[in-house]
Order: structure tokens, then C-alpha cells, then sequence
């Protein structure tokens, strides 16, 4: 079980044309994923996805709020005795063209970290070969066929069933993918995401899903959760198929109404809602931060800041003064 | 949303006819076909959408538009008539330079980092006005402020920027003006929204839409999403392969795809509404420039539907009303239904779903044929 509470980040940019300018990535995130559980995370590019990201998995530093790994405030660690608990978690990110070297075979990217694996739990040499060929087998790619070759010679979908296969070398607890299937061919795209399901439930493996793309979310298993975040704060959450098929905040309708509609098998959304305005990172923090884009703004809106809750009685929680089902999402055409 | 082409009163857009092309690449193993004759039209005022998997030879096809293909490839046969400029093949040097910016209008792949990062958009602007002799560079910043005032952006300010400085999205547009501002008619958007998000891809796209009926374009959108497609072509070329394997009306091909290529990459597209369990990925992988094989049909590995005679020879385009489909199971069915609505499609499609499997094991199988 990981858990984050109130997880702030801001990036101070020293660029002289800038002038010092402040990001705030992050204004206090809470989530928890559960073991084999799945939580998504969609928005525009610059919202702070992949920096929640690299700071579940330990490789970036927050100013303020905690995360805890099965109940154990990572606070409450000297940074030596933390690195145990963030190596169950492991990155993989969008390019699996770059994660591997490209001069060391597959059986070399696995075989050295396995090796310390069997260093570390005092296992014979033996291990190893086995172990990477298990891995290959479960990530669906055949051993003999794989682990002499070198990156180039696999195609992309594969390449990253090998980054996730070599993920696993460590047993990890969690596995954040972020945009990890954005730069996989379409005909593979389903196939590994089926894979992460497929861990998810045969191992108990979480899965932080980032992606900006809320169709893959719904392939990761239907208990997923979905989180919706919107410069740096949450703004809707709730079970993958309850948001996607009913949002209720403007800017979860602004995100799904943008998904291309399959003309001639799908009819676009009644109620498509379009932002009024460009993203803007540096602009006004009252009120509400959407309220500049929102179609559907009051006065209250920039008044006051909306907390996320269950006002209203939906199945998912959200950050609106004004919350509403809109039907945004496109339909099978003529199946109405 | 694809509309019935604009007309173009003052005639500017013109048309093209691809016949015949071949490309090839010359590697250790030999010179090998990205490119394997490809018959296509853009007719006058249309945008055409080419959609395939990395490595099917989309951007090959583009460049071949502007017959920039770069060594080591080169066209190895057909031709590319243009109207106004004849075949693109057969042009050389100057006439062949001049063509391209002031004729056919280019946004690369990648486009967003394919700036130079050191110079302003405007000092860019300048030198691709000078190298294209323009005398009135007054005029050419003019227009493009006015361009990308346009497409929502501060002209003046992007003029003034460097790459860094701008959004991915931004530098799209910056792409656009770039392909349009010495007043191309032809226009190519290789991956316009690539990386970028969904927001940002349906503001670029509605762009690509109103800027082409606007200033009376033909354009050709390359992409490797279907969606893409789907939002801005009135016609669609399906490639597999280095070949395109289905053409026609962008609604037809996605209500009725007719080959198992199509069939199988509409399937395999995450969707937001109906039930997942039919979606599912392709068995296989992508052929490379290396794996495409030299005879028969080239999706044949993948096909569910492969028979004998798809071994050997070529399965020809068979037009079906405005399509044309290359594949023999096709021509078989062509006894059917002359145009197939919904419902044909919809019946083969349950019958390819029957003999599946299905469920994660069974992914983890699909997966291993990858390497078959
Ligand atoms: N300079 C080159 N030398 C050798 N082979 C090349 C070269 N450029 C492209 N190819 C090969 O030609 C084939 C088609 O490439 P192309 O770039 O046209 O594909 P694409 O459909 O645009 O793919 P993507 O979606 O990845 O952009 C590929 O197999 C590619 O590896
Ligand atoms: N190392 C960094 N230095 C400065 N700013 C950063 C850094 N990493 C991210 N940012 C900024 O933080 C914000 C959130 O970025 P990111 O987490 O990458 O968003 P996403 O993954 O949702 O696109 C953006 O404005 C980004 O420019
Ligand atoms: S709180 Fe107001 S401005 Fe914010 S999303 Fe809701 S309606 Fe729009
Ligand atoms: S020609 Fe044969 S192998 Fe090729 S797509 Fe048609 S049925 Fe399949
Ligand atoms: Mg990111
Ligand atoms: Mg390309």
C-alpha cells in the first residue's frame, strides 16, 4: 500500500529570460493505491503527472506533505534506510528506445541486476539465467528468441515488455508507468497494456498509470480508479468507468470531449465541452484554477478555492462549485 | 469532422496523382522497398489521411512528394503529378527547390523540435524568405503574424522567441505557418500532433481543418493514429507494409474496413465507450524494411483470413464504389453486398470474434508470435 498526503513540488526556473520564474508542479496530492490495485493519472501535458511520478518512485524530492510505503512514513527515514522501500517501486517511462543500452544484449540488461538480486537474497549464480528466462516467458516474449538479441533488433512492443520484464528483476511492489505505451505501435498498445493487467493480478503488482490518453486507463482492469489533475491539484476522482462515462468537473469534460470521434462508428458527445482559453501555467492561483478556461464559471469561482469531495451525490469525488453530468464521450454510431 | 470538400472558387488547390511509386532504401542486405507501388490521389481541395504503424512508409511517401527522398533511398519507379508543377519525379536542382516551400508546403515529423534552437522564429522566417528570393520580406513577416494570429497565437511575440520558449503546441503551429507562408497550396502534415495532448491535438487539428478550407488547400495528413484521421480526412489510405492496402471515404473505410488490416488496427484502438473485452491487440509486429516480404501479400503473417493464393503474387486493388481495397478475401466477398452498410461489417466482425481467443493468457500467447 502507498499512500500520498498533501504532496507539494514547486520548480524554481533560474532562466534569465524567465526571470526566476516559479512552478508550482504540485499543490497538494493525496492518493493511495492499493496492492494489485490501479491508479490512473491523466491530464494536459504540464499538470505535474510525471512529477508525481518520479517522486513515488523516489527519484525526486518534495518540498512538503508525505508518502507512505505500507504505513511507514518515508519522513520518518534517513535517506539510506528509505532506498529498500522506493526500489519495490519501479519507473518505466515513455521511450522504450532509450531505456535500454543499446551495445548490451537482453540477457545483459537482465542478468546484472538479477545478479544483485541474488547477491542480496543468497541465491547460487544458477538463479540468474532462470530468472530472466521466467521473466521473458511472463511478459510474454520468448527467452530464446529474446535474450541473445540486442534493442535494436526487437521491435518497440517489445523493447518494452523487456524494460517492464527487467522492472521485475527487483520484485517490485509498484510499477509507474508514465506514458509507457505512448510510443508503442497501435496494434501492440493493447497488448501491453493487457500485460500490466496481467501483473496486476497474477503477481499483485500496483500500477500508477500517467497517461494522457483516458482510453488506455479503462484497459488496466475495471477497478481501476482514475485521478483527473489539473495544474498541479486533483480535480476529479473516482472509478475509471464512473468518471469516464459521467465527468462531472469542466475540465474532466474539456479532457474526454477532446478524444478524437471515429467518424461513421461513433457519434461525438451532445454536450462537448471546449475550454475557453489556452492552457496558461502561470496564471492566477484564487479561486478555483480552471475558472479562467471554464465555460461555465461564476463569481464564486475566483472567489474561492473548491476542495475535492463527494458534494452532490456522484460516484466519484470532484473540485466544482458547480458540478454536472455532461455526456461528452462519443457513442457507437446507430446503437444508441 | 470531415465535411464535403471546399470548394475551391479560384481553382488555386491543386491535385495529385501518385502512380506507380516505389521507393527504396539501399542497406547491407541490398536495396529494399519502403515503398512498393503505391497508387494515390488527392483530389483538388481534399485533405487524404495516411495512417499506418511506424515503419510502414508514410514519411517515405511524403517526402516522395516532394521528390526529397534522401540518399541512401531514392524513387526507384512511378511517377508524382502535380497540377502546375507535372510529375515531381522528373524535376532537378532549382526548378525542384523552388517547388518545394512555394508549391507544396512541408511540416516534418517532429516538427517541434525541428527548429533551430538558436534562432528567433523571425530570424528563421527571414532566411527562408531569402532563399526563396523574396523581395518584400516586410511582407512575408506581415503575413506571418497573420497566420499565426490566426491559429490563436501573439504573432509578434512567436516571431520574437526562440524554440525553448515555446508549448509543443505552439511550435506545431509555428510548423503550419512555416509550410504556408510562402503561399503553398499543397500542404503535408507529417504527425502534426504526435506528443502532444489531447487538448492541445483537437485545437491543432481544428486548425489544420479551418486553414485548409480557408486558403483553398489540398493537404495530406500523415499520422499513425486513426483518430487523427478520423477528425480531419475526407478520404483515408490505410499503409501496411510500404503499400496501401485500403483507400476511400474516411466515414466508409471506418464503418466498413474491408481489409483485415484495417479491420484488425480498429480493433485494436483503445476506446472510451463499449465493452473492452472486444478490443484486442493484433498478433505479430509490424514488418520492417528487412522482414517485408518480397512476395505475396505483405500483411499475410498477421491475417487471419490468409489462404493460398496470398503467398504468391500481389492481391490487386479491387475498387468497390469509391474504395479500393488490395486484398483476395476482399475480392472473394465481392459477390456481396455492393456497399456492405454497418451491418455486413459488423456480422464479419462477430465471426473473427468467435474463433478468438480471448482473456490475458492468451494475450501473453498473442505476444509470443511477435517474434514468429
Ligand atoms: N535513411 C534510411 N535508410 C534506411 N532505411 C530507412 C531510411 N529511412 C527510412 N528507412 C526505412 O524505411 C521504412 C519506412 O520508413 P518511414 O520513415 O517512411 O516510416 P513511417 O511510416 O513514417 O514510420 P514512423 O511512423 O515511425 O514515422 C522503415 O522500415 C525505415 O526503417
Ligand atoms: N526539473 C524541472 N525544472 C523546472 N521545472 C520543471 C521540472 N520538471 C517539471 N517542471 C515543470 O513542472 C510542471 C509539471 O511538469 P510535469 O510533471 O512534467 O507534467 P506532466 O508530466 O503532467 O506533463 C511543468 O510546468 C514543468 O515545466
Ligand atoms: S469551480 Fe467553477 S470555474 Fe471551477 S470548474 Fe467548477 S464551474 Fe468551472
Ligand atoms: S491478401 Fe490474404 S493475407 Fe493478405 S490481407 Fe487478404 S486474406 Fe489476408
Ligand atoms: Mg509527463
Ligand atoms: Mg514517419
Amino acid at each position: 500500500m502507498i499512500t500520498g498526503q498533501g504532496i507539494t513540488k514547486t520548480f524554481r526556473q533560474r532562466g534569465a529570460v524567465l526571470g526566476g520564474r516559479e512552478v508550482r508542479a504540485l499543490r497538494g496530492v493525496d492518493f493511495a493505491v492499493g496492492k494489485g490495485g490501479a491508479v490512473s493519472f491523466i491530464g494536459e501535458s504540464g499538470c505535474g503527472k510525471t512529477t508525481l511520478g518520479r517522486i513515488v518512485a523516489g527519484l525526486e524530492s518534495h518540498d512538503s506533505g508525505e508518502i507512505a510505503i505500507d504505513g511507514v512514513p518515508m519522513s520518518s527515514l534517513r535517506p539510506r534506510a528509505r532506498r529498500p522501500y522506493f526500489r519495490r517501486i519501479q519507473l518505466i517511462h515513455q521511450d522504450p528506445y532509450s531505456a535500454l543500452n543499446p551495445t548490451r544484449t537482453i540477457h545483459q540488461a537482465l542478468a546484472a541486476p538479477l545478479a544483485l538480486r541474488a547477491r542480496q537474497t543468497g541465491r547460487p549464480g544458477s538463479w540468474i539465467d532462470e530468472r530472466a528466462g521466467e521473466l521473458l516467458g511472463l511478459v510474454g516474449l520468448d527467452p530464446g528468441y529474446v535474450l541473445p538479441r540486442y534493442p535494436h533488433q526487437l521491435s518497440g512492443g517489445m523493447r518494452q515488455r523487456v524494460v517492464i520484464a527487467r522492472a521485475l528483476t527487483v520484485d517490485p511492489e509498484m510499477l509507474v508507468a508514465d506514458e509507457a505505451v505512448s510510443m508503442i505501435d497501435v496494434s501492440l498498445r493493447l497488448g501491453i497494456l493487457a500485460l500490466l493487467r496481467d501483473l496486476r493480478e497474477r503477481l499483485g503488482v500496483s500500477v500508477l498509470f500517467i497517461t494522457h490518453d483516458v482510453a488506455t486507463a479503462r484497459y488496466l482492469g475495471d477497478d481501476g480508479e482514475l485521478y483527473v489533475i489539473y495544474r498541479g491539484r486533483v480535480v476529479e476522482r473516482g472509478p475509471v468507468e464512473a468518471v469516464v462515462s459521467g465527468p462531472v468537473h469542466p475540465y474532466t469534460q474539456s479532457l474526454l470531449s477532446a478524444i478524437p470521434v471515429l467518424h461513421g462508428l461513433e457519434e461525438p458527445g451532445a454536450q462537448r465541452v471546449v475550454p475557453t482559453e489556452p492552457l496558461d501555467e502561470g496564471g492566477p492561483d484564487a479561486g478555483c484554477l480552471f475558472a479562467r478556461r471554464c465555460p461555465f464559471a461564476t463569481g464564486r469561482c475566483t472567489a474561492e478555492v473548491p476542495v475535492l469531495g463527494a458534494a452532490g451525490g456522484f460516484p466519484q469525488e470532484h473540485a466544482c462549485f458547480h458540478p454536472e453530468r455532461r455526456s461528452v464521450v462519443a457513442a457507437p454510431a446507430g446503437r444508441a | 469532422m470531415p465535411e464535403t470538400p471546399p470548394a475551391t472558387p479560384d481553382g488555386r488547390a491543386p491535385g495529385v496523382r501518385i502512380s506507380g511509386l516505389s521507393v527504396v532504401y539501399r542497406t547491407p542486405a541490398g536495396e529494399l522497398p519502403a515503398v512498393s507501388g503505391v497508387d494515390l490521389e488527392l483530389p483538388p481541395g481534399t485533405i487524404t489521411g495516411v495512417v499506418g504503424e511506424s515503419g510502414s512508409g508514410k514519411s517515405t511517401l511524403a517526402l516522395s512528394l516532394l521528390n526529397a527522398v534522401q540518399p541512401p533511398g531514392r524513387i526507384s519507379a512511378g511517377s508524382v503529378e502535380i497540377d502546375g508543377l507535372g510529375d515531381v519525379v522528373a524535376l532537378r536542382g532549382e526548378e525542384l527547390r523552388r517547388a518545394r516551400g512555394r508549391h507544396v508546403g512541408y511540416v516534418f515529423q517532429a516538427a517541434q523540435n525541428s527548429l533551430n534552437p538558436l534562432k528567433t522564429v523571425g530570424k528563421q522566417l527571414l532566411d527562408l524568405g531569402r532563399s526563396h528570393g523574396v523581395r518584400d520580406l516586410r511582407a512575408l513577416v506581415r503575413e506571418a503574424r497573420e497566420l499565426l494570429g490566426r491559429m490563436g497565437l501573439d504573432g509578434a511575440r512567436v516571431l520574437d522567441s526562440c524554440q525553448h520558449e515555446l508549448s509543443g503546441g505552439m511550435r506545431q503551429r509555428v510548423g503550419i505557418m512555416f509550410a504556408l507562408v510562402l503561399n503553398a497550396h499543397l500542404v503535408v502534415l507529417d504527425e502534426p500532433t504526435t506528443a502532444l495532448d489531447m487538448i492541445t491535438q483537437a485545437t491543432i487539428l481544428r486548425i489544420v481543418r479551418e486553414v485548409h478550407a480557408e486558403r483553398g488547400l489540398t493537404t495530406l495528413v500523415i499520422t499513425h493514429d486513426l483518430g487523427v484521421v478520423a477528425e480531419v480526412a475526407d478520404r483515408l489510405a490505410v499503409m501496411y507494409g510500404g503499400r496501401v492496402v485500403e483507400q476511400g471515404p474516411t466515414r466508409d473505410v471506418l464503418a466498413d474496413p474491408r481489409h483485415p488490416y484495417t479491420r484488425g488496427l480498429l480493433r485494436a484502438v483503445p476506446r472510451l465507450t463499449g465493452d473492452i473485452g472486444e478490443a484486442r491487440a493484433l498478433p505479430g509486429r509490424p514488418p520492417t524494411l528487412g522482414t517485408i516480404p518480397a512476395d505475396g501479400c505483405v500483411f499475410r503473417e498477421r491475417c487471419p483470413l490468409r489462404m493460398d493464393a496470398c503467398e504468391t503474387g500481389r492481391p490487386p486493388a479491387v475498387a468497390y464504389g469509391a474504395r479500393s481495397v488490395s486484398c483476395h478475401a476482399a475480392a472473394e466477398n465481392r459477390a456481396g453486398p455492393e456497399d456492405g452498410g454497418p451491418g455486413t461489417a459488423a456480422g464479419d466482425r462477430d465471426g473473427e470474434d468467435g474463433a478468438e481467443a480471448r482473456g490475458g493468457e492468451e494475450v501473453a500467447a498473442g505476444a509470443r508470435e511477435e517474434q514468429a
